[in-house]
């Protein structure tokens, strides 16, 4: 079985400074999206439960200077291969444009049995690349897994629905998004980070993939990216702890956040 | 187990300078650092000084990240009711070639990192080494996790603590009585305030040091450099006076104290905190410096007690590049002579004939002459004195000059204490 | 800036495992130490005394100075650097 996980390296959100409400990116690390990794996470099981199953990441730089640097984390996690789309009409391409690549570049590949998707990515979760994927590939798609198993060349999903758990069942090929829930993601030994370097990766330009500029070109804009304002009301209480506790209480009421 | 020809242990300057020279010449070196990235864990006052490694990899630090070239040197005597600054500039420090940057850690050191992969060397982060492997005395590789990788040789720049080399028994635990803590914020400030406040040229920068009412009598002193955009302004204290002292200060409060200190306040006010970063200091000097070697490792950086706080210099990222300068050639040589086993005395010999152990040597008394508590109040508020006598005019009918200087200079200079730690200046 | 420790920390990025890196030995610590030097010599002044008057320590904001291992004289820490990926992660400013 080949398995293809597509997956998105990011700014290290947790690394990023906020300056006049705007993220400062200079000098920030990128990595491995966290959901990514459960995503890789559960191929790499699919792998270990099937057998004879091979896992091939693909990627897209989207501005990431050190994509084959970011991408080894895959491979030491336990990825045969990689695939990496660098072209700087795809930073800013938008999601059509993206999933356009994806689909384009999968079909390069070969194609897959099965193709393991985060829900969404960890910056901006738009959760658009594995439906949009599925359908430019003209594939069944199973989206929020918590749990995957194929078994006789069919794909068995479970989805959380609130109290309820939904079974699918799909015929491989399938594009399947899977969600946070569904594994923890290991952490890649020295020794797989010594030998992850050892490991093929295949760097395509969009043009390698039968594409240009103007079949990726975004259709819509980010007009702004702007933290949320957090405006302080800056309401001293002052008084004993009853006082203060009734005082609160009142302002709270008068605010609507209590219903008196 | 897989095996390799060099392990370096640790991603500081000590070992990013072993293994970029081990990987120059086409060793197969893999580093291995704990932080995300190297710099990530690595923490400094905030100054290198180039002249002494400037001819140990000439072309690193003519590319290097460095924030701004100290052309200017400041020292402030501070006191609960004045301040007496010190301001040295000089056209030879204001010149090419410059002699000190000031940096920051997670810039530089990471940037040599990328140096070390560009010369084929591995750099692998986040991986943390628990163990050094020992076979009959001999260091025969490292273990992290669960995996065991050996190396014909093992460079330990772990680091001050030395937590695997002392495991290991290759250097004792170090000790609170001659270690400091430092401890800082990294305060963000525009480019055009930082040189007007420290009377900068553009790019240029600045180094200003205090002693006194900082540390409340405690062995030890603030620091204050300018970065590009930021300034790293924090605090070294020794741990033995602040361990012993009677009225157990929360160490922490020290910082908001010189901040808010009325002489201090002007220079960072506006600024905002980026980041707040603390650290062990060897304050040993050369008594510090454990053997160097053994079969199959070499010790270099903090790990090897490489670090001089001579008051008005404060010095230990110089000696950690040249200390991983000299593993990595000492290691080449030995190689080329077909036997390892000589790198260990090689590389020993290497730093004692160099000012590396010899600027260390020289040193040896500080340590002991500053753990004298009348240089961090006394002698401040001696020289306070000296100037407040000096500029103060009062309805009174005034002194000459010669009796007000005099006057002071009496009563806080001339007596048997003064005299007996003046004979003790001759030693450092 | 009359900021506390606490939010100075605030500003730093710390990358918290599921493991603690330094644990007290809470016999040791209350049968041999009567200094309590962690207490007040902590930078990050993450030691504290809980009800029971044990020494405890709030590990996930820990700076890794080492400071606190070097002055507990009586060994009663166990004290490791954070594994791989955890801990302290200092930022290029």
């Amino acid at each position: 079985m080949k398995i293809i996980v597509p997956v998105k390296t990011n700014p290290d959100l947790q690394m990023i400074r906020i300056k006049n409400r705007e993220p400062i990116l200079e000098a920030v690390p990128y990595k491995v999206g966290d959901l990514d990794k459960n995503s890789v996470e559960a191929a790499l099981q699919l792998q270990a439960a099937v057998g004879d199953t091979q896992v091939v990441a693909l990627t897209i730089a989207e501005g990431n200077r050190k994509i084959k640097d970011t991408m080894k984390e895959v491979l030491a996690m336990g990825a045969d291969e990689a695939y990496i789309l660098s072209d700087d009409a795809l930073t800013a391409a938008d999601q059509a444009g993206k999933a356009l690549a994806l689909a384009k570049a999968i079909e390069k590949i070969g194609g897959a049995d099965l193709i393991v998707f985060a829900e969404g990515s960890t910056d901006n979760y738009s959760g658009q690349m594995g439906p949009r994927v599925a359908e430019l590939l003209a594939l069944p798609e199973i989206g929020y897994a918590k749990k995957l198993t194929v078994a006789d060349g069919k794909l068995t999903a479970e989805r959380g629905m609130g109290d309820l758990i939904e079974v699918l069942e799909s015929s491989l090929p399938a594009v399947v998004t899977v969600t946070s829930e569904i594994n923890e993601p290991r952490i890649p030994t020295l020794m797989n980070i010594m030998k992850a370097g050892k490991k093929p990766t295949t760097e395509w330009t969009l043009g390698d993939v039968g594409l240009d500029a103007a079949a990726v070109a975004p259709q819509k804009a980010v007009l702004s990216n702007l933290a949320e304002e957090q405006q302080r009301k800056n309401v001293m209480i002052e008084g004993s702890a009853e006082e203060q506790c009734a005082a609160l209480i009142d302002a709270l009421i008068k605010d609507g956040v209590l219903e008196a | 187990m897989e095996k390799v020809d060099c392990i370096v242990v640790g991603g500081g300057l000590a070992g990013l300078s072993a293994a970029y020279g081990l990987a120059s010449e086409g060793l197969e070196v893999i580093l291995i650092e704990r932080g995300d990235y190297a710099g990530a864990k690595n923490v400094t006052g905030g100054r290198l000084y180039v002249s002494p490694i400037r001819d140990m990899y000439p072309e690193l630090w003519e590319a290097a990240p460095f924030e701004r070239p100290v052309t200017r040197e400041f020292i402030t005597l501070l006191n609960s009711g004045n301040a007496t600054t010190i301001e040295f500039a000089s056209d030879k420090f204001a010149a090419q070639p410059y002699q000190s940057y000031t940096v920051l850690r997670a810039t530089l050191d990471l940037w040599l990192s990328e140096q070390v992969m560009e010369k084929g060397g591995m750099v692998i982060t986040n991986q943390r080494v628990d163990e050094l492997l020992m076979e009959d005395g001999k260091v025969i590789g490292i273990r992290a996790g669960e995996d065991e990788i050996g190396a014909d040789m093992t460079i330990v720049a772990e680091g001050v603590l030395g937590l695997v080399s002392t495991k290991a028994g290759l250097r004792q635990k170090p000790s609170w009585k001659d270690h400091a803590v430092g401890f800082k914020e990294t305060i963000e400030l525009p480019q055009e305030v930082i040189e007007s406040r420290w009377h900068l040229s553009p790019g240029q920068g600045a180094a200003h040091l205090f002693m006194g009412e900082v540390t409340k009598g405690m062995l030890g002193g603030g620091f204050l450099y300018t970065n590009k955009s930021s300034i790293s302004f924090g605090i070294v204290l020794g741990m033995k006076d602040a361990k012993e002292r009677a009225d157990k200060i929360d160490v922490y409060t020290l910082l908001d104290d010189f901040k808010a200190h009325p002489h201090v306040a002007p220079l960072v006010a506006g600024g905002e905190l980026l980041e707040y970063s603390a650290h062990v200091i060897s304050e040993a000097g050369y008594a510090g410096i454990p053997q160097l070697y053994g079969d199959g490792y070499l010790l270099a950086g903090d790990t090897a007690g490489l670090a001089l706080n001579q008051l008005y210099t404060v010095r230990g990222m110089d000696f950690a590049v040249a200390s991983g300068y000299y593993a990595a050639k000492a290691t080449l040589e030995a190689k080329q002579q077909g036997d390892l086993s000589a790198a260990g005395p090689m590389y020993e010999k290497m730093m004692r004939d160099t000012w590396v152990i010899k600027d260390l040597e020289t040193a040896q008394h500080i340590p002991h002459f500053i753990e004298n508590p009348r240089i961090f109040t006394h002698y401040p508020q001696s020289v306070g004195r000296i100037f407040e006598r000096l500029f103060t005019l009062t309805s009174d009918p005034t002194e000459g000059i010669y009796h007000k200087v005099m006057g002071s200079v009496k009563q806080d200079f001339v007596n048997a204490k003064t005299v007996k730690e003046l004979m003790g200046v001759r030693k450092i | 800036m009359g900021t506390t420790v606490e939010g100075k920390l605030g500003h730093n990025v710390f990358k918290i495992g599921k493991e603690r890196h330094i644990t007290v030995n809470t016999e040791i610590c209350n049968t041999k130490c009567k200094d309590k030097v962690c207490l007040y010599i902590c930078p990050a002044f993450l030691y504290k005394l809980d009800d029971q008057g044990n020494v405890t320590v709030d590990w996930e904001g820990c700076l890794e100075c080492g400071t606190c291992l070097l002055c507990c004289l009586e060994d009663a820490l166990e004290w490791e650097y954070p594994r791989g990926e955890n801990g302290i992660q200092y930022r290029s400013a």
